[in-house]
């Protein structure tokens, strides 16, 4: 796909994207009903798990393109990477700050060591790490390679992770939904939530491609610049 | 199959016999378990906590603080004169390297982490008689993990600007599993609980061990290549 092709994508996936994310706002403060035991301050699950649900997507994704990089050699494969790794990032940020805002007032501390918090922290510093390593070394090629290792192992090691944190202790909302015997929640707090989940990967991959266009130009810019030089 | 493990045999030997002759890791990171101990023993207020509760704990705190000290610096010693390039350029498969490394890495980590076992027990009043063989299997299960993703990590890490200043960011978030399932089990083992209390922490860990080192000799020529 050339450049401009993937611009208008990422256009079109953006506004779709952040109209849908109007739409989930006002979903899930007027239209869908309160939680009868935890109140108001449930709501908030409706941004929460998305966030959470696209981190884990973003660094599959980057741990997929890190895989298939590692053996074509495809810069287009690191750039995905990347840029998945980046999106990763951002979201799982938005995971631990809204998990410990509704931890304060339901459980009643901003943080505890909750298998999920813990892992998506966990995740926050293996993406912190992912960018450190790229950026530390002088060779590109060798950062890439680099940043492409510690994606794989960093997947690789998330269900050991979340094995072992689950076996340390557990305070987290048991799922709700991808459960074995059917989701349990109320119709229209499920319908919000699966909205939710669509909003967020779409707006996702918006900026994905955004950002992948961005480094495509940035690269040329530089190819550019050393030419003339 | 047996030219691999000559293979491997010689890359240990060559760099345990290194560090038999200048002895400048092991050195260190002996000094550091039980000086690590020391400052531990005045960091608890024996009011308040028993420091036998807390020992296991520390233990592994050691543990991974003294691993990466000595591991942190396997491809240092290699850096000079370029050696590393001689070993890599050998016809040696990259994944026999990393093994071999984790090998020698792996001895003298399981040598210092008896020491410190040794030292806590002195230290801390820790009662070794009833899981010993246990904790010592534990520790081996422990050392080994630590060692595989560190040894990979070492060598990214002595590729980049930042050097060993990046390892801890890189690795710690990695090592949690080894953490909760090995300072749990060494918890209860020194505890004087059953082995059966904490089979299931001692599988987990020794999966997270042999899942470390294989993931490492696959991945380490990606790491390696120039």
């Amino acid at each position: 796909m050339t450049n401009s092709g993937v611009r208008r994508g990422a256009t079109a996936l953006t506004l779709v994207g952040l109209v849908g994310m109007v739409a989930l706002l006002w979903m899930s403060f007027f239209w869908v009903s309160t939680e009868v035991n935890q109140g108001i301050v449930q709501r908030i699950f409706y941004v929460h798990v998305p966030a959470a649900w696209t981190c884990f997507l973003a660094i599959g994704i980057s741990a997929l393109c890190s895989g298939v990089y590692l053996w074509l050699r495809d810069d287009r494969l690191d750039r995905a990477a990347m840029c998945a790794a980046e999106g990763g990032l951002v979201f799982a940020t938005i995971v631990i700050t809204t998990g410990p805002l509704w931890g304060k007032i339901a459980w009643g501390t901003y943080w505890t060591w909750e298998p999920r918090l813990t892992l998506t922290l966990l995740l926050w510093f293996i993406f912190v790490g992912y960018f450190m390593v790229r950026n530390a070394t002088e060779d590109p090629e060798k950062g890439k390679r680099f940043a492409a290792v510690v994606a794989i192992v960093g997947a690789l090691d998330i269900p050991f992770i979340h094995l072992s944190v689950i076996w340390f202790r557990s305070l987290h909302p048991q799922p709700v939904v991808a459960k074995p015997d059917g989701p349990t929640l109320p119709g229209d707090m499920l319908v919000t939530l699966l909205f939710g989940l669509l909003v967020f990967t779409v707006l996702f991959f918006g900026l994905f491609l955004f950002r992948y266009a961005l480094e495509d130009v940035r690269l040329r810019a530089e190819l550019r610049a050393r030419r003339t030089a | 199959m047996i030219r691999y493990l000559d293979q491997i045999r010689a890359i240990v030997w060559k760099d345990l016999l290194l560090e038999i002759r200048s002895r400048e890791r092991i050195a260190a990171m002996g000094a550091f378990a039980v000086l690590a101990g020391i400052l531990f023993n005045f960091s608890i207020d024996t009011a308040i906590v028993r420091p036998e509760d807390v020992a296991a704990g520390l233990l592994w705190m050691t543990l991974v603080f003294g691993g990466l000290l000595g591991v942190g610096r396997t491809f240092h010693i290699e850096e000079q004169d370029n050696a590393l390039l001689g070993i890599l350029t050998s016809p040696v498969p990259k994944d026999a390297v990393f093994l071999a490394k984790v090998a020698a890495n792996f001895v003298l980590l399981y040598a210092i982490s008896l020491l410190v076992l040794g030292v806590f027990a002195l230290f801390f009043r820790v009662s070794l008689d009833a899981n010993v063989g246990w904790v010592i299997l534990v520790l081996a299960l422990g050392s080994l993990g630590f060692v595989a993703l560190a040894t990979l990590f070492a060598a990214m890490s002595a590729g980049t600007s930042m050097g060993e200043t990046l390892l801890p960011i890189l690795v710690f978030p990695l090592l949690v599993p080894m953490v909760v399932f090995g300072a749990g089990a060494t918890g209860r083992l020194l505890g004087g609980r059953p082995f059966s209390e904490v089979d299931g922490n001692v599988r987990m860990l020794g999966a997270f061990a042999f899942a470390a080192v294989w993931i490492g000799a696959v991945l380490f020529r990606y790491v390696v290549e120039d």
